[in-house]
């Protein structure tokens, strides 16, 4: 299967460039970006042809798929105009900025007939699909609390430029865990309270909040998306899920497979991790829902509905008050 | 010691888990006498007396006829503190309670006054300030070695705490998983940050099968954001976490994951797999720096470390998450003056 990636904007583009390397029957053919000298790199990197704009290689690039990640606010015009031309679309998190571009991304996908995945890579993480089953055993009994943690740095760049990244913090580090939660209970969220703030530095954008929310299903729970790791943090950050039942509690870090080096060398500890690659993973799970026809893990749908948690946390944050979904 | 001290003669109330606590804690306190145990579990008080060396009576008027102490300590279930803070200090004795103060502001006010109106001192053991680890965090805090605090996150709980007559399992006695369990916490992060702004919660109560679990959203005065996770609902063990984010560094600390000795002893004959059994071991335990600490400030008179204001404080916070957990509202704290 053939790959383009539009737009190396997001970091991420670079370990699912890599990801593709490992993967037998794919191949990256294409790579748009409308920042030349980064796109040119990469394409020369990963040996693809490279267009400045992503329309000509919609036009004349030999592709089956594309890989959506250009900064947030542009994923809408790039998804939409994949789906017109008859790609299948992987789509960078968050899905969108705004619950009308989701929308159109996902009708535009459903009319054209291809596949949108939302680049969870989480939910394909061994670890946590370890969990998915023992709740799914009833195991731990009925499920009464979901505590959540997606900590990190502040990316820099444009994630801090709201004209571009349409949140901080909270909508690039809310989505992930709520999506998890989601698909572990099977159930959607009904109510966000957040505190949402600028704490750890001085940019434009939020760096840290604490949402409390409650399920419609009864279940409350509550996730940290702060970019509240310090520089000298051993790792990116964190992924952790502690899970509370009738029958028993499951704490899960994503990132747990790690062993520590102390690196003189670098000045620095790290944990370098050793479990298996969620990306390589989820792209995986994503070649396989086009070929054998199926739903991908993480739809659209789901991109949206985190997404839609995100938002909410955003506007109670703003009225200082518990808000009710869906938002209208 | 310096040889011409008196020594301060302590009676404790209430021979469960925490008079246990803290009759052994005063039972080896250099300067301490334990001079009596009550409770009206008879047998319950006489072995505990016995195992210390000291006596038990099954009424506090019997003990006050037959020794003058100079403190009472009030290990009583919640409900019943006030009762014995009023009675100790209508005798002129000094009070330590254990925590919360009390279920409500009324009954914890009252307390308060009736102590300052016999010109006793009482003391509530808000005994999170007297663990090394919270108060080495909170040392750092201070000193502004993590700069400008950003989100603070707690964690603490276990399995269901059993009490005499399973006391706890009534959420009218206990006030809550909230203003039982989480205080520790709200009243560690208030002495870290200062006053509260506004409180957002959640809370299953315990009319669900013994399965409490509480989250706390806390907005300080100061601009910090903290959260509490507090729960009952585990099925075995006990641990507290603590997170600290600031621009300039960041603490984490958890009680599982700090603790030096790990043993696995083999059940003899019995054919039962080894259990696990971790240790982390002091010179002191907490409650017995705590309880130092006031008998200190009832020798020399010193402000303590926790006063009764601190403890009627962070009651104050834990009711108005009480209060949001029940109305699925935003308290500020302002407004909850201004109900009361
Ligand atoms: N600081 C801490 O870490 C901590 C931990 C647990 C409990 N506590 C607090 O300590 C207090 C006691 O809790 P506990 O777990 O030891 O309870 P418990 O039930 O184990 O012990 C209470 C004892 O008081 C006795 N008692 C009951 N009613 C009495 C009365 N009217 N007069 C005299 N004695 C009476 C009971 O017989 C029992 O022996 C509570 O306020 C609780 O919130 C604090």
């Amino acid at each position: 299967m053939k790959f383009a990636i539009f737009s190396f904007a997001h970091m991420h583009a670079y370990s699912y460039a890599q990801a593709l390397q490992h993967i037998h029957d794919a191949q990256l053919t294409v790579v748009a970006d409308s920042h030349e000298e980064r796109g040119e790199a990469a394409a020369r990197k990963f040996g693809a042809t490279y267009y400045k704009d992503y329309q000509d290689a919609l036009q004349y690039g030999d592709f089956d798929a594309v890989i959506v990640c250009s900064e947030n606010v542009h994923h809408a015009e790039m998804v939409v105009a994949a789906a017109e031309a008859h790609k299948h679309i992987l789509c960078e998190k968050p899905l969108a900025t705004t619950i009308a571009d989701a929308n159109a991304m996902i009708t535009a996908c459903e009319k054209n007939d291809v596949k949108l995945q939302t680049a969870f890579p989480i939910r394909f993480s061994t670890p946590l699909q370890y969990v998915k089953k023992q709740i799914d055993s009833g195991s731990l009994g009925r499920i009464l609390a979901l505590t959540g943690t997606n900590r990190g740095q502040n990316p820099g760049g444009w994630f801090n430029d709201m004209q571009l990244s349409g949140g901080g913090a909270v909508l690039d580090h809310t989505v992930h865990v709520i999506d998890i939660m989601r698909w572990y209970i099977g159930s959607e969220i009904a109510e966000v309270y957040a505190e949402v703030d600028r704490r750890f530095s001085d940019s434009p954008v939020d760096d840290c909040g604490l949402l409390v929310m409650e399920f419609c299903n009864g279940v409350i729970a509550s996730h940290d998306p702060s970019w509240s790791r310090p520089k000298t943090f051993p790792t990116w950050g964190d992924v952790t899920l502690r899970v509370t039942g009738t029958d028993g509690i499951t704490l899960v870090n994503a990132f747990g497979q790690h062993y520590t080096q102390y690196d003189d060398e670098l000045n620095m500890v790290r944990q370098v991790p050793w479990g298996d690659n969620p990306d390589l993973e989820m792209i995986n799970g994503f070649i396989a829902c086009i070929t054998n026809n199926s739903s991908p893990l993480a739809s659209g749908t789901d991109g949206m509905r985190a997404m839609e948690v995100a938002l909410a946390a955003y506007e109670s944050a703003r009225i200082r008050r518990p808000v009710s979904l869906p938002l209208s | 010691m310096k040889g011409d001290v008196i020594n301060v003669k302590v009676v404790v109330i209430g021979a469960g888990t925490m008079g246990s606590v803290h009759a052994e804690a005063y039972a080896s306190m250099p300067g301490v006498e334990l001079r009596g145990i009550v409770d009206p579990r008879l047998d319950v008080a006489q072995s505990l007396a016995e195992k210390l060396g000291s006596f038990s009576y099954s009424t506090l008027d019997s003990l006050l006829m037959a020794e003058d102490p100079d403190v009472v300590d009030v290990c009583v279930p919640t409900p019943f503190h006030k009762e014995y803070i009023v009675r100790a200090a209508k005798a002129g004795k000094h009070i330590i309670s254990e925590k919360p103060l009390d279920r409500n502001l009324s009954d914890a006010e009252d307390s308060i006054r009736v102590c300052k109106e016999h010109n006793v001192r009482l003391f509530v053991g808000q005994v999170v300030r007297f663990f090394p680890e919270y108060r080495s965090i909170r040392q750092q805090i201070v000193q502004g070695k993590l700069g400008q605090v950003g989100t603070a996150r707690t964690f603490r709980g276990g399995s269901f705490p059993s009490g005499s007559n399973d006391w706890y399992a009534n959420s009218k006695l206990s006030g809550t998983i909230i203003v039982d369990l989480l205080i520790h916490d709200i009243d560690f992060l208030r002495w870290c940050f200062g006053d509260v702004e506004r409180v957002y919660a959640k809370n299953l109560v315990a009319e669900r099968n013994r399965l409490d679990h509480a989250y706390v959203s806390l907005k300080f005065q100061n601009g910090v954001i903290a959260h509490l996770e507090g729960t009952w609902s585990a099925p075995s063990g006990f641990s507290t976490a603590i997170e600290v984010a600031g621009d300039k560094g960041l603490i984490t600390h958890n009680s599982d994951g700090s603790v030096p000795i790990h043993s696995a002893i083999r059940q003899q004959r019995s054919g039962v797999a080894a259990v696990e059994v971790p240790s982390s071991p002091m010179i002191h335990n907490p409650y017995f720096i705590e309880l130092e600490h006031f008998i200190h400030c009832i020798r020399t008179g010193d402000v303590a470390d926790v006063e009764p204001e601190d403890a009627l404080a962070a009651l104050k916070i834990s009711l108005a998450a009480v209060r949001s957990a029940q109305s699925g509202e935003v308290v500020t704290l302002s407004q909850a003056r201004g109900e009361k």
